[in-house]
C-alpha cells in the first residue's frame, strides 16, 4: 500500500503545483536530523544544518516543482552540508565527545541497564563506520528508503549502495557478535 | 511458529537481498518478547535500528524556521510588488514622452519654414497675357538650357567613346 501510495501523492501534487513548506517539507526534519546526527554525531551540529537545508530548499522555491522527489533532494542537501560541517570540525581537531546516552533513551520502554548498553555498543560500532557505509545502512535500516532512492541521494549506483550496505551490515554484526563473545 | 521462513529472511538480509517489506517483517519479529534462542542474539541489532527510527527534533525546531523562513516572504513579495507596477511606470514615461515631443514640434521653428500653404498664396500679375508672357519665357530660357547641355553631353560622349572622333573633331 505504501508503495502505491508515493506516487500518487507525488502525482498529485505535480498536478495540483502546489507543494507546501509547512506541509510536505517541513516534516522532513526528523528524517533530516537523523542522517546529520549520523554523518556529525553532534545534536546541536545536526540541528543546525537541518535548519540550513531547510532553509536553502525554500530558497529553491522555483525548482521545487521540477524534482522528482522532493526528500531526496533534501536528504542529499543535508547529506552535503553534514559532510563538509564534520571535515571542517576535523579540520579543526576536534574531538567528538559520544555523549549520545540522552538520544534515544526517552522512547526505550524496556528499560534495563543491559539493554542500554547493548543499545549503546551498536551505536558507537555504526558511527564507527565510515561515512558512506554509515549513511547508506541509516538511510535502508532505520528510514526504510528503497536502493533507487539512496541511489539518488549519494548520487552513487545502485550497485555501490548494494556493497556499501552489505560492509555496513557485515561489520556491525561481525563486530558486535564478538564483542557478545568474548567481551569488549 | 515457523522459525524456517525468519532464518532465511535473515541469512537474505545480510546478503543484501531483502525487500523493504521483508526487513519490516524482521523488525517485526525481533520486537516480540519470546525468541528463539538461536536467534536472540540478533534481536539487539534489529531492535536498535527501531529505536533509532524514533529519535526526533526538539519542539521548539518548526517555530524557530518558520520564523526564518516567513521573512523571506515579505521581500518576495516587495519585489513582485514592485515588478507588478512596473508596467504602468513604462507606459506612463511612454505618453510624457509623446507629449513632450509634440509640444516641442508644435513650437518649434523649422516647422514655420517648410510650411507651404498654398492657401496664403497670391497673385503677382494682374494681366494674364502677361503672366502667359512670362512664364513661357521662362520656360524658354529653361529649354534651351536644357537644350545646350544636351549637346555638350553629346560631344562629351564622342570625345570619350573614340579617339578618331576626337581628332576629326580637333581638325
Amino acid at each position: 500500500m505504501g508503495v502505491t501510495f508515493v506516487p500518487l501523492t507525488r502525482h498529485y501534487y505535480r498536478e495540483m503545483q502546489q507543494i507546501s513548506f509547512r506541509n510536505d517539507i517541513l516534516p522532513l526534519k526528523d528524517k533530516l536530523f537523523r542522517l546529520a546526527f549520523r554523518i556529525t554525531l553532534d545534536r546541536a551540529e545536526a540541528e543546525d544544518i537541518v535548519q540550513e537545508t531547510l532553509i536553502r530548499i525554500w530558497n529553491k522555491k522555483d525548482e521545487w516543482m521540477h524534482l522528482e522527489s522532493i526528500e531526496a533532494f533534501s536528504l542529499t542537501i543535508c547529506r552535503n552540508l553534514s559532510i563538509d560541517r564534520s571535515e571542517k570540525k576535523e579540520a579543526q581537531n576536534v574531538e567528538f565527545n559520544e555523549n549520545l546516552h540522552d538520544t534515544a533513551d526517552s522512547s526505550n520502554t524496556v528499560g534495563s541497564m543491559e539493554h542500554n548498553e547493548k543499545m549503546q555498543i551498536i551505536r558507537r560500532l555504526f558511527n564507527k563506520l565510515p561515512e558512506k557505509q554509515r549513511s547508506v545502512m541509516q538511510l535502508r535500516d532505520i528510514e526504510e528508503k528503497s536502493y533507487k532512492e539512496i541511489a539518488e541521494i549519494l548520487n552513487i549506483t545502485e550497485e555501490q549502495v548494494k556493497i556499501n550496505l552489505f560492509r555496513a551490515r557485515k561489520n556491525i554484526r561481525q563486530q558486535y557478535i564478538e564483542i557478545e563473545n568474548y567481551g569488549l | 511458529m515457523d522459525y524456517k521462513y525468519i532464518e532465511q529472511l535473515i541469512d537474505r538480509y545480510w546478503q543484501c537481498e531483502t525487500s523493504i517489506e521483508e526487513e519490516k517483517m524482521l523488525h517485526l519479529f525481533f520486537q516480540q518478547k519470546e525468541i528463539p534462542s538461536h536467534l536472540i542474539r540478533y534481536k539487539d541489532l534489529f531492535c536498535f535500528e527501531q529505536e533509532e527510527r524514533c529519535l526526533k527534533m526538539s519542539d521548539d525546531f518548526d517555530a524557530k524556521v518558520l520564523a526564518k523562513v516567513e521573512k523571506p516572504i515579505v521581500k518576495a513579495k516587495r519585489i513582485s510588488l514592485a515588478r507588478q507596477t512596473m508596467p504602468f511606470f513604462k507606459a506612463a514615461a511612454v505618453v510624457a514622452i509623446i507629449l513632450s515631443l509634440g509640444n516641442a514640434m508644435q513650437k518649434s521653428p523649422i516647422g514655420e519654414d517648410n510650411d507651404y500653404n498654398y492657401d496664403q498664396y497670391t497673385d503677382t500679375y494682374t494681366d494674364p497675357q502677361v503672366a502667359y508672357d512670362e512664364i513661357s519665357s521662362a520656360l524658354q530660357d529653361v529649354s534651351e538650357g536644357i537644350n545646350k547641355s544636351k549637346v555638350l553631353e553629346d560631344t562629351d560622349t564622342l570625345v570619350s567613346t573614340t579617339p578618331a572622333t576626337k581628332e576629326l573633331i580637333k581638325e
